[in-house]
């Protein structure tokens, strides 16, 4: 089965399982990681933000309009930023490795 | 002894690169905005705002249309001053926060002074401003930005024509330079929307801000197109509701966004036309006075140069004598957006001026309104003042 690892906020890396067929952020709630999630990947929110490792976010298909414009409205957005509930994997992404962000914006939230 | 032409009616107004005349299709297009459909197009909630809502996309479908890009593209602002701050310093800033080491900022002597203040501005945050020289006719040679490009640069904005000379740089050539070498590319197009054809989608423009006034729409009102794919970001420079993708907050001034649109809806319909005549007002009214005024001399490329333009340099009378002797016929000395300040004008020094020359510049801008008969007052007129003779007075016009 492939890897992938989550660095979490306090840099800690956590190498997890990863299924063929789901998402990132499938796989955080999974194991635990600290992903929100609050549209549960239905592309109407920017809380499953993660940031990709440069390494592999070339090796991502690019985002899609509807990610984009979620995206927009994401808290520390960089350059290699994507939504969790977008990155399924395959094998070619075995051993792929994402960091959360800072903060998300949920003002929803608590 | 020339004598001076008699009073028109009202003045002759040759000002067009400071503002335009707002065309009466798009005064009338405005005013139920203003008086029966005052709803906030913010609120969808009922009728009244989802209307002024319909409404201001239908004008945002006139402005992409007319630029060449995705309505969605299309960012409303108060016009090209604010468009050119959220553009350069938005996208330094999100640069800067999105962990980017670029921090060179190149832009050129000629630009716009809310471009040149703006990319000075950011010299306090850790931003690196290079400003380029221009060659004599006003062009930038593109090897000239090729060279500031070696070291990685974030953002190269460039105007398409200039306000004070209509100098139109090939923005086509200078994106794809700046797009190959990295950075982020955002032009001025205040002065070129609606006066030449714009393509910012196949140009790989990233950024490029737009302008009510200067296109026979209404003040106070412009906008800033901003790519979706490959996606721009940009910090904004408001906080508050998230209006405009979050880029611009506050609620839209429907009015004058119809205004805006109508405005863009003409251009589109009517450019080519209104160029060609333009350019035949220009060419006649410049023949003229070349046969009367020895010397005169034309700034700036005459070929690349937009249809209404020119900016002349009187041999031996200076501009504010050559203004006071004739005080119905606006033109200008050099831009208005920097009038303020009495000096020679920054943007002809960098086209190779004298102060002694540049204060004998007088900039003239042909428009939409402008008729044979003007053209033909200010000829008699400037050759008249430059001949010596004085304004004519109010008992002149009697006489006559």
């Amino acid at each position: 089965m492939p890897k992938m690892t989550f660095i979490e906020r306090d840099g800690t890396r956590r190498e997890v399982d990863a299924p063929l067929g789901l998402s990132v952020l499938e796989i955080a709630h999974m194991h635990g990681v600290d992903i929100e999630g609050a549209c549960e990947g239905s592309l109407a929110c920017s809380t499953c933000h993660v940031i990709v490792d440069p390494a592999w976010s070339k090796r991502l298909a690019e985002p899609t309009e509807d990610e984009e414009d979620m995206l927009d409205l994401a808290f520390g957005l960089t350059e290699t930023s994507r939504l969790g509930c977008q990155i399924v994997i395959t094998e070619a992404l075995d051993g792929l490795v994402v960091k959360l962000p800072a903060g998300t914006r949920n003002l929803m939230g608590d | 002894m020339i004598e001076a032409p008699p009073r028109p009616n009202r003045p002759v107004y040759l000002d067009n690169q400071a503002t335009t005349r707002c065309d009466p299709r798009v005064v009338a297009a405005m005013l139920p905005w203003f008086t029966e459909h005052y709803g906030n197009p913010h609120s969808v909630e009922h009728v009244m705002g989802t209307e002024a809502e319909a409404a201001v996309e239908d004008a945002r479908g006139h402005v992409a249309a007319l630029v060449g890009a995705d309505a969605k593209e299309i960012v409303f602002t108060s016009g090209a001053t604010e468009s050119n701050n959220i553009a350069i310093k938005g996208a330094a800033r999100f640069a800067l926060q999105a962990g980017t080491e670029r921090r060179r900022i190149v832009t050129a002597a000629t630009e716009h002074k809310c471009v040149l203040e703006s990319v000075a501005d950011l010299a306090a945050e850790g931003f690196e401003p290079v400003v380029l020289p221009v060659r004599p006719d006003g062009l930038l040679d593109p090897d000239v930005l090729r060279e500031a490009l070696a070291a990685p640069t974030l953002l190269v904005s460039l105007m398409a024509v200039n306000n004070e000379t209509g100098v139109i740089q090939d923005i086509a050539g200078l994106a794809t330079i700046a797009k190959q070498a990295g950075a982020l590319f955002h032009t001025d197009i205040a002065q070129a929307t609606g006066k030449i054809p714009l393509d910012l989608t196949g140009w790989k423009v990233d950024l490029a801000s737009i302008s009510g006034h200067k296109i026979y729409g209404p003040k106070g009102i412009g906008a800033l197109y901003v790519r979706r794919r490959p996606r721009v970001r940009l910090v904004p420079l408001f906080s508050g509701g998230g209006q405009e993708r979050g880029l611009r907050s506050g609620t839209l001034a429907a009015p004058l966004i119809v205004g805006l649109g109508e405005a863009c809806r003409l251009a589109q319909a009517e450019m080519a036309q209104e160029a060609t005549r333009l350019a035949g007002l220009r060419d006649g009214l410049l023949r003229r006075l070349q046969a009367v005024i020895p010397g005169l001399r034309v700034n700036g490329s005459r070929t690349a140069r937009i249809a209404g333009n020119l900016n002349l340099t009187f041999p031996a009378v200076t501009a504010a004598d050559l203004m006071a002797r004739i005080p119905d016929l606006c033109v200008s000395t050099g831009s208005a957006c920097s009038s303020a300040a009495i000096e020679p004008s920054y943007v002809l020094r960098a086209l190779g001026l004298d102060d002694g020359a540049a204060g004998r510049t007088l900039r003239i801008g042909i428009g939409r309104f402008t008729s044979p008969a003007d053209i033909d007052y200010a000829a008699a007129a400037l050759e008249a003042a430059h001949a010596g003779a004085p304004a004519p007075s109010i008992e002149h016009l009697a006489k006559a």
